[in-house]
């Protein structure tokens, strides 16, 4: 049941934007409250095409669903990070949240501060200097299983290599990542040991940009991975992948979209690896508003439908989508787990 | 009118249109695009000054976050201030604050046991010579082969800012493998709290830890006082004038152009390295990914500019970039107008003083201000300072 | 030493010279600019900003119009009314070349994202299709020649563009009575107006001209290259189109071999999914090279003798 609506709502929140945007919301269901929740973005902005982006659109649904005031901030550069947040704590504002790993330290400083205000940051928890974990009770850690939708994608890539449906099969694949960090990192490390386990003779490549902005840096690092014979692409880059989905698109092979179902951005993209950040953003505001608020890590996998993958410009043969569905189940169920480091 | 008072009122006059005029176009930009141009400065002034908050933001936190962001500003301003007296264009503030935060982060790591009175000098020391460093080479390629400061302060920031990323991550300075961050330096590196950072003592309705201004204002005031007084009361502060106002007079006075300028650049980046160690030591403590994107060094430039060259000037105009900085948030935050705009109006305030636009309007409408304050052909910014048009407003 | 046996190897192969050349040509358009600007005597530091607010509007036209031909001349356009402002003010108003410069950067960064929230509301700007996009364009014969047809003509449109604009911008420079004012301009100004030409129509004409450069830079990375508009995608492209065209001594063609050695740095940086060096050392190469140029041990680089100096007329 929750699979489908969460689904559902995923759809929705689209819709919902261009509602917001024509007549703004009329307020939640008869609470006397008015919930005020601050966002809070990296240096990405919120025009990052990637979790900035997710987390906006999770926000403005909750907005439309709990008739919340939300107010955001765009960090322009990260000594921004610590008075941004304070800005909303000091205004006693009912959930601080923070989007991204950059801002672990940040939120760990002023959730110290504030310790009767609620933070939620994605991709991280509110850390000390030297990256551990406060464990504050006032701080929910919105983590992902990136690990868990970039093996769904692998899978995909595996099968069709090892079928040779792919477009030039050669059992050589690649994945263009922004920066070798942990978020980053977990996808690849769930799509290499995917692929591998359909395709045991997989070559797989791994190259990084080191840019999550520019895109034409991205695009040749995927073409030079397609020169050395990879055919499916994936991008986990951000911005500066959607080079790579376009280089795909203009080799005439396929690529894997990133975070956001990134169907539209080329006719090339098979499919996306989706990391419903909207979909975190939206249940930490939901708890708050329920009067829910849990400190500690919530963890968005296959298991809860927080992390999966979207099928896009390709119809799948009906044993890849069964294979797909046998995985994601033995994913869901515990039997298979994705490492979270890239095998060798 | 007095002469000192009118000769003030005609120095703040350009300044002061400058930034007027720049944020009447600003407005007409937000109201073109759909904005609302009041909602948009009452943000600003809110979260630049702490007045005028209407939404609940506490005066004495914005004023605290502006002053942190001021403290760079005005080192850093120093730095590019400097040598446009002597006739040079350091755009490499940026790399050399880079560099002195690196420094600084090294040696406070590195001997990160040692009793503040011992740790805290080196720190900043460390930092000032990294700087130093970072500025000399382009000040040596300046005096010797003739190379454009200009373009090799540019080029030193880029690797200032990849040599960062590569200490962090994969570097010697990494924390620990899958972060980007260093190690934190020792405690005897950290500058003090101007108020106790301490979260049960509640200030201004605040924990007291919130309000993060550090004692490295008192040491960025230092440095504007230290640079006024080389300037005007040292004989090197003469030669630097010298050079910048012509160097064939200078080297018939007997100055040494190439020494002077190798000299101002070695000054210029301990300026702008002490303001890198300065932010580490009092506000960081550790080096982190935060600093990829970080626009100091430039905005300096600007600070220089606005403040005229002179010590007051830069803290001045350092308060109204800081005050910026720090308002462009709240204005997002309450106005919903993004922060970018704050962008918009530092390049505009540019444009204006670069181009003395203020200068031309009056020059086309006699009757407006005091003309007798300005003389009628006012030369462009750089070389304005470097020609000491302006005069000392310290004693 | 299997890296170094790793990138000999990628040296013989013509995907890796394809991908330099793609590389190189979007910074030789804003270098090209920088050299027709500077050689009249005009600094410029401002491709960047030139270039990011031709990407922007290229994105913006391209979307509400699809299509783009029209997007890549407003692109264009952008870049250039980027550059009368620089012109406006460093030429008409004497202002300082290089504050106003930075000037242009920061307006242009801070102008685009602006822009962008509030034409896009805070949402994503669109995708555009291929069929929006400045198409590849295989030259029909040529592009069979083994190794050089896939290396020079199976590439963008504006990479040909690129090339005929490099050698246009060379044969205008130095073999035109057009060039020669443009030069004469840049290094006697003085002498040029007593001579009779105009010497604020031309500094005039090539600051716009690097403007335009610029911006088709900007549109061959944002509607060639790209789909989309990304925030800050320049990423200091036009910061290393300066560094090259100095490298170049401020000569088109010299400022071409600077390009195809940074655009060679990045292709092989491509490949490291194969060669293990560290990336961020990697990426001050070509900063560091640019400063061992100019500290003089590849020869003397020297700038135009009246760069940067506003010409005042009747002075000296």
């Amino acid at each position: 049941m929750a699979h489908k609506r969460l689904k559902f709502l995923g759809v929705a929140a689209a819709v919902l934007m261009l509602a917001m945007a024509c007549g703004g919301s009329n307020g939640g269901g008869g609470n006397t409250k008015q919930y005020k929740i601050g966002l809070v973005t990296d240096i990405g902005g919120l025009n990052d095409k990637s979790f900035n982006h997710l987390a906006f659109v999770g926000l403005e649904k909750a907005k439309a669903d709990f008739g919340i005031k939300d107010d955001v901030i765009e960090s322009h550069n990260g000594s921004e990070y610590v008075p941004n947040l304070t800005n909303f704590a000091s205004k006693s504002y009912d959930l601080v949240i923070g989007v991204g790993f950059l801002m672990q330290e940040a939120v760990g400083t002023v959730s110290t501060q504030f310790p009767n205000i609620h933070f939620a940051i994605i991709d991280g928890a509110g850390t000390d200097a030297k990256g551990n974990d406060l464990k504050h009770t006032n701080v929910q850690s919105l983590y992902f299983k990136e690990q868990d939708a970039g093996a769904m994608v692998g899978v995909m890539a595996g099968w069709l290599e090892k079928n040779g449906k792919s477009k030039k099969p050669q059992h050589v694949i690649g994945a263009v990542g922004g920066v070798s960090i942990p978020p980053v990192n977990h996808y690849i490390a769930g799509y290499k040991w995917a692929a591998k386990m359909e395709d045991p003779g997989i070559q797989v490549q791994v190259g990084y940009s080191n840019d999550f902005t520019d895109p034409a840096k991205c695009k040749t690092v995927a073409k030079a991975q397609i020169d050395q014979k990879s055919d499916i692409e994936f991008q986990v880059a951000g911005g500066c992948g959607l080079g790579v989905l376009q280089q795909a698109g203009q080799s005439g092979v396929y690529s894997i979209g990133v975070d956001a179902d990134q169907k539209d951005a080329d006719p090339s993209v098979i499919a996306s690896a989706l990391k419903k950040v909207d979909v975190a953003t939206y249940t930490a505001i939901q708890n708050v508003v329920k009067g829910q608020f849990s400190s500690g890590a919530l963890t968005f996998s296959i298991a809860n439908d927080g992390a999966g993958y979207a099928l896009d410009n390709l119809t799948l043969p009906a044993e890849l989508k069964a294979e797909l569905d046998k995985v994601q189940k033995q994913i869901h169920d515990g039997t298979l787990t994705p490492p979270a480091d890239i095998p060798a | 009118m007095p002469p000192i008072a009118r000769r003030l009122a005609g120095g703040l006059a350009m300044p002061l249109g400058s930034v007027v005029l720049a944020f009447v176009i600003g407005a007409v930009i937000v109201a073109v695009t759909g904005g609302n141009p009041l909602d948009a400065y009452s943000g600003l002034l809110c979260g630049g000054l702490g007045i005028a908050c209407s939404q609940g933001e506490n005066p004495a936190l914005q004023v605290s976050t502006t002053i942190v962001y001021v403290i760079p500003l005005i080192t850093t301003g120093v730095a590019v201030a400097l040598p446009f007296r002597a006739g040079l264009f350091n755009i490499g503030a940026e790399g050399q604050l880079l560099a002195g935060m690196m420094a600084c982060t090294a040696i406070g790591v590195k001997f990160s046991d040692l009793p503040s009175p011992i740790l805290l000098p080196m720190v900043l020391l460390g930092g000032m010579a990294a700087g130093a460093v970072w500025a000399g080479v382009p000040g040596i390629l300046k005096a010797t082969v003739g190379a454009h400061e200009v373009v090799t302060t540019i080029m030193l920031n880029y690797v200032a800012q990849w040599l960062l990323r590569y200490l962090i991550i994969g570097g010697p300075l990494q924390l620990a493998p899958g972060t980007s961050k260093s190690l934190t330096i020792g405690p005897g590196a950290w500058l003090a709290r101007v108020l106790p950072n301490d979260n049960s003592l509640v200030i201004f309705g605040l924990p007291a830890g919130v309000f993060r201004v550090h004692t490295g204002l008192l040491l960025a005031l230092v440095a504007a006082a230290a640079f006024a007084f080389l300037l005007w009361r040292t004989s090197l502060g003469y030669e630097i004038r010298a050079v910048g106002q012509s160097q064939r007079a200078a080297r018939y006075a007997g100055v040494s152009v190439a020494r002077t300028i190798i000299v101002t650049m070695l000054i210029a980046g301990a300026f702008a390295g002490l303001a890198g160690a300065i932010q580490i030591a009092g506000v960081d403590h550790n080096l982190t990914d935060i600093y990829f994107s970080d626009t100091t060094g430039f905005d300096a430039i600007a600070v220089a500019l606005l403040g005229l060259g002179s010590a007051v000037g830069i803290v001045l105009a350092a308060i109204l970039f800081g005050a910026l900085h720090a308002g462009g948030s709240v204005m997002q935050a309450d106005a919903g107008i993004s922060g970018s705009l704050v962008f918009v109006l530092q390049a505009l305030i540019l444009f204006s003083i670069a181009a003395n636009f203020i200068g031309q309007i009056r020059r086309l409408i006699p009757g407006l201000g005091r003309p007798a304050a300005l003389p009628p052909e006012m030369p462009p910014a750089a070389p304005m300072m470097t020609e000491a048009a302006v005069p000392p407003v310290e004693p | 030493m299997t890296v170094l046996t790793d990138i000999l190897h990628l040296l013989f192969t013509a995907n890796l010279w394809q991908a330099t050349l793609a590389a190189a040509v979007l910074l030789l358009l804003p270098a090209l600019g920088g050299v027709v600007s500077e050689r009249s005597g005009v600094v410029n530091i401002a491709m960047e900003g030139m270039m990011l607010t031709g990407a922007f509007f290229g994105v913006v036209a391209d979307l509400a119009w699809h299509n783009v031909w029209a997007a890549t001349g407003v692109a264009i356009l952008a870049g250039g009314m980027m550059a009368s402002i620089h012109a406006v003010v460093s030429i008409q108003f004497r202002a300082d070349q290089i504050v106003s410069g930075i000037a242009i950067n920061i307006f242009a960064g801070g102008l685009t994202v602006f822009l962008v929230n509030r034409i896009y509301g805070l949402q994503d700007v669109g995708h555009l299709g291929q069929s929006d996009l400045l198409p590849n364009l295989n030259i029909p014969g040529l592009e069979q020649i083994p190794f050089f047809g896939k290396v020079l003509f199976q590439q963008n449109v504006v990479v040909y563009a690129a090339l005929v604009l490099l050698f246009l911008t060379h044969i205008v420079l130095f073999r035109t009575r057009l060039g020669l004012r443009i030069r004469a301009v840049g290094e006697h100004p003085q002498a040029a107006d007593t001579a009779g030409i105009n010497v604020f129509m031309l500094r005039y004409g090539a600051v716009i001209t690097s403007g335009l450069f610029s911006g088709l830079a900007g549109a061959f990375l944002a509607i060639g290259i790209s789909n989309t508009f990304v925030p800050g995608m320049t990423d200091g492209r036009g910061y290393i189109a300066l560094a090259a065209m100095i490298f170049g001594k401020w000569t088109p063609f010299g400022a071409f071999i600077a390009c195809l050695i940074f655009g060679l740095g990045e292709a092989i940086y491509a490949n490291n999914s194969i060669i293990h060096v560290s990336p961020y050392l990697l990426s001050m190469l070509p900063y560091l090279l640019t400063l061992i140029v100019l500290a003089g041990l590849v020869g003397r680089s020297t700038p135009p003798a009246a760069d940067g100096l506003p010409y005042v007329p009747g002075s000296e």
